[in-house]
């Protein structure tokens, strides 16, 4: 039985907590809509872990249907965002894991043209090419430093919501955040 | 996961004294404060909270070095909206060949044998409680009782305070009821409710996009 109902759909004014419900009793409406609100925030932060687009939409899916899938046995203890949070970072370890050695060299990286930055022709392939320069720097990055700074920055969570998800405290989370952004700040520095 | 170097240090106050940083690789401005600090501040706090850094040049320039880095950052938060859509449709094509179709029901129709799944009759009870104002569903299980075709529905839902929580779920009772032998063809043995949250009174008709009617 698929046909809908005649009844406005309520789902998209329920909290995440009534939603994982709904979706582990079977709805699949309801899932949708915890698709729909954290899909993005989850593509940004896989691309963050892995550097290219294709990975991050590979992992996130993986681990959207992964979620559905365990929906049934989730208790609830923790937030539904903090759990799929925690489903796509292993998703994203693992990827990293499987691709050694690393993709791209470091020397082959393209440097941004010497002179005035304003100066230069398309500012869309600049941004892309900084972009890409980010990228190369986070993949040099410790994971926990890399972790902790794309959960900070990209994602805006708290010391706290990130010493939680990744089972540290928030001092060494602060830690890895200094470096990661001293690191970042001086690969990016060329760029200025 | 594989995380490293989980050395915790103890907490910093906002000036330790110089050579003491409290980070590795961290390091004393001209003006005495650490540069993790003032990079934590110029994210955290807010822009006037600490006059120092707002006149001092080092730690001016301290932030303005991260000006490359944060342009670079934006640009990566930006999730390209067909990609995410994209994305979203993969996802539910999945999902939807992965039902879960729970419990058979009898239906009350003891001549014909038919039977409903769970998953159907939830999805049309979940409707009929939340067509009450000021009631969400949540969990909606159905099992079959009795002999006779009986079917005990088990409801949790969130329901604003703005009236005796009894009169709410009696009026999704009979809503539920109502739907079952309607809709269905089912014929409840019980209905049994438990309010696990209060919501905050419906919005007025055509809120705009954030009108999230919880807590």
């Amino acid at each position: 039985m698929t046909e809908r109902t005649a009844h406005p759909p309520p789902e998209h004014s329920l909290p995440d907590g009534f939603l994982a419900v709904r979706a582990a009793e079977g709805d699949e409406d309801a899932f949708a809509v915890l698709v729909q609100r954290h899909g993005r925030p989850l593509l940004a932060l896989a691309r963050g872990m892995l550097g290219n687009p294709q990975d991050a939409e590979e992992a996130v899916q993986d681990a959207f249907v992964s979620a559905w899938r365990r929906l049934p046995e989730f208790r609830h203890t923790a937030e539904f965002r903090t759990w799929m949070y925690r489903i796509t970072v292993n998703r994203c370890l693992a990827a990293r894991r499987r691709r050694r050695p690393p993709s791209l060299p470091l020397d082959t990286a393209p440097e941004p043209a010497a002179g005035d930055v304003r100066s230069q022709p398309a500012p869309c392939a600049e941004q892309d090419a900084a972009v890409a320069a980010l990228s190369r720097a986070l993949d040099g990055l410790q994971t926990g430093q890399r972790l902790c700074w794309i959960l900070r920055e990209v994602q805006g969570l708290s010391y706290k919501e990130i010493a939680h998800m990744t089972r540290t405290s928030e001092q060494t989370v602060r830690g890895r955040l200094f470096r990661a952004r001293r690191s970042l700040q001086e690969a990016m520095s060329p760029w200025r | 996961m594989a995380l490293d170097d989980a050395r915790a240090r103890p907490a910093t106050p906002a000036r330790p004294p110089a050579g003491t940083p409290p980070f590795a690789g961290d390091e004393v401005l001209p003006c005495g404060r650490l540069l993790s600090r003032v990079w934590e501040q110029a994210r955290d706090a807010a822009p006037a909270a600490d006059p120092h850094t707002v006149s001092c040049p080092h730690c001016r320039e301290a932030v303005e070095a991260l000006a490359t880095l944060d342009a670079a950052t934006r640009a990566l938060r930006a999730v390209d909206a067909a990609a995410h859509h994209a994305l979203a449709g993969r996802v539910m094509n999945t999902v939807r060949t992965e039902v879960r179709l729970g419990r058979l029901l009898p239906v009350a129709d003891p001549d014909q044998d038919l039977r409903m799944t769970e998953r159907a009759a939830a999805r049309v009870l979940r409707a009929a409680a939340d067509a009450v104002p000021g009631a969400r569903t949540a969990s909606c299980r159905l099992a079959p009782e009795g002999a006779d075709a009986g079917v005990r529905v088990t409801m949790t839902l969130a329901a604003a305070p703005d009236r005796p929580l009894p009169d709410r779920a009696g009026e999704v009772r009979r809503s539920v009821l109502h739907s079952a032998g309607q809709d269905l063809g089912l014929a409840l043995t019980a209905i049994d409710i438990t309010v696990v949250d209060l919501l905050t009174p419906d919005p007025p008709p055509h809120p705009g996009p954030a009108s999230g009617a919880v807590r």
